[in-house]
């Protein structure tokens, strides 16, 4: 039945409607400033973004002046993915149940509340930092210190998630240029700064700086281990996501630059 | 009674005379159909034998190329460089790049398909012409938006030409890297350069069944 039902959907698409206008145009006014065969119009793009100038010299979604060391350092991130990080996870998640992985990854986004309820904030999101502080108390309490999601089901609860490169993004702060850190993979100068900041509020790192001893909890060696957990853990539900980015890429080196970017500014923007 | 009963059968004469006038206006319906349709193909426990895997991609493939106005995507994708191609690299472009884009992500979905579910969250209408379906994969614990913008082309019909995945628009991908070859080579390069890697990728897919 169900299939049935599909099947006449699908039938009844390929039928044109008479009634309705036929060709996709622009909307009036805007062929004027955008001509539709140079730029292709996208009126859910409000950039409109062109990637060419006035003089047509192709322009830069990012300034990548140290390109020869971030070429090197893309090579050597993905020969770290290849090599060890998928195996590592692939082994990781044959292992440990999905249950668990999923805890595993519900604490670490619970331990770092204070780096997106402070950006929050910092952004002026009152309502957002209202969520990040409900989802933590739900998650903290009724959630067992983290290790599950109640606010799951609550959308109020699940605000996008801000770090302080996104709010420099938003005080109008640009990326200044690209940079590939060994081991962390994409960047730029201004998510670097923001990277760093955010660190400081991590859990562990807080303790440290306001000089609170907890003992191993506060060493780098812990530090260095959380984030392979957390690096593995988070891999093991998105094998597969990185091989089909480049392996649809002429230049895999632009792609993620691009793809960075492009990721980086919808979630300033949201 | 009876003005009931002709209500009734009015309205099965306006369904079977427009039928598409409705489902024409959703363009959510008209994403959704096939997409589960996919689904239900990866589901099939008559492809998890060896050897069936281009079988099923042949399949996949059928439902979903109609979907897509690839010429559309390449035009999008080439940008301002569109006008230097002739006619017959035009087609030829777009030719090489649907089957490319294709093999790409149905590939991908074969290998690492785990029981995503798709969660349609809705449409907004820029004008009568322009529509945005956001829907989101749920992967276990992950949720990856992926919104579908389309286009009514010249046969009323509406097409995707550009899917946005967690805010990267695969055309503006397209259009930095294509640019950046156009830059120094000639349109018939570039699409040598495609026909070369789907080449390979073919070669590859034949190699894992």
């Amino acid at each position: 039945m169900s299939l049935l039902a599909v099947f006449l959907l699908m039938v009844s698409t390929v039928w044109a409607d008479p009634s309705e206008p036929l060709t996709a145009m622009p909307p009036p006014g805007e062929e004027d400033t955008v001509p539709y065969a140079v730029v292709p119009y996208d009126p859910f793009d409000d950039d409109g973004d062109d990637i060419y100038d006035d003089e047509g010299e192709l322009l830069e979604t990012v300034a990548d002046p140290i390109s020869g060391f971030n070429r090197a350092m893309f090579v050597f991130n993905d020969k770290i993915y290849f090599w060890v990080l998928k195996p590592v996870a692939i082994g990781y998640r044959a292992v440990i149940p999905s249950p668990v992985r999923v805890s595993i990854k519900n604490v670490f986004y619970n331990l770092l509340m204070p780096v997106r309820l402070v950006n929050c904030l910092l952004q002026g999101k009152g309502k957002a930092a209202e969520g990040e502080f409900g989802r933590f108390v739900a998650n903290t309490t009724v959630g067992v210190l983290g290790l599950f999601n109640p606010a799951k089901d609550y959308p109020e609860l699940n605000p996008p998630e801000e770090d302080l490169g996104q709010t420099l993004g938003t005080y109008s702060i640009g990326n200044g240029f690209y940079i590939v850190w060994p081991v962390f993979g994409p960047s730029t100068l201004r998510d670097t700064v923001g990277s760093i900041g955010d660190w400081a509020l991590n859990p562990f790192q807080f303790m440290q700086l306001v000089n609170v001893d907890a003992g191993a909890l506060t060493s780098g060696t812990t530090n260095v281990i959380v984030y392979g957990v957390r690096t593995v853990n988070d891999t093991s539900f998105r094998i597969g996501d990185y091989e089909a980015l480049k392996n649809a890429a002429l230049d895999p080196y632009e792609a993620f630059r691009d793809a960075y970017i492009q990721n980086r500014n919808s979630r300033i923007a949201q | 009674m009876i003005p009931k009963r002709i209500a009734s059968v009015l309205a099965i004469l306006i369904l079977m005379v427009f039928p598409a006038s409705a489902v024409s206006m959703d363009p959510m319906a008209i994403i959704k159909a096939p997409i589960d349709t996919v689904i239900t193909i990866l589901n099939d426990p008559q492809y998890k034998v060896a050897g069936t895997k281009s079988v099923q991609r042949d399949k996949i493939w059928k439902i979903v190329k109609p979907l897509f106005d690839f010429d559309e995507i390449s035009k999008r994708a080439v940008a301002r460089n569109w006008k230097d191609f002739t006619d017959a690299e035009k087609a030829a472009f777009a030719d090489v790049f649907a089957h490319f884009l294709g093999n790409t992500y149905i590939d991908k979905i074969q290998g690492e398909y785990h029981n995503e579910r798709i969660v349609y969250i809705g449409q907004g209408f820029y004008s009568d012409v322009y529509a945005e379906v956001r829907t989101q994969i749920v992967r276990e614990t992950v949720e990856i938006p992926v919104n579908y913008r389309m286009f009514k082309n010249g046969d009323g019909q509406w097409r995707v030409y550009d899917i946005i995945v967690e805010g990267v628009s695969l055309v503006k991908n397209y259009r930095t890297q294509f640019a950046s070859i156009l830059r120094k080579e000639k349109p018939a390069q570039l699409i040598q350069r495609l026909n070369k890697k789907l080449t390979e990728q073919n070669k590859r897919l034949a190699e894992n069944g």
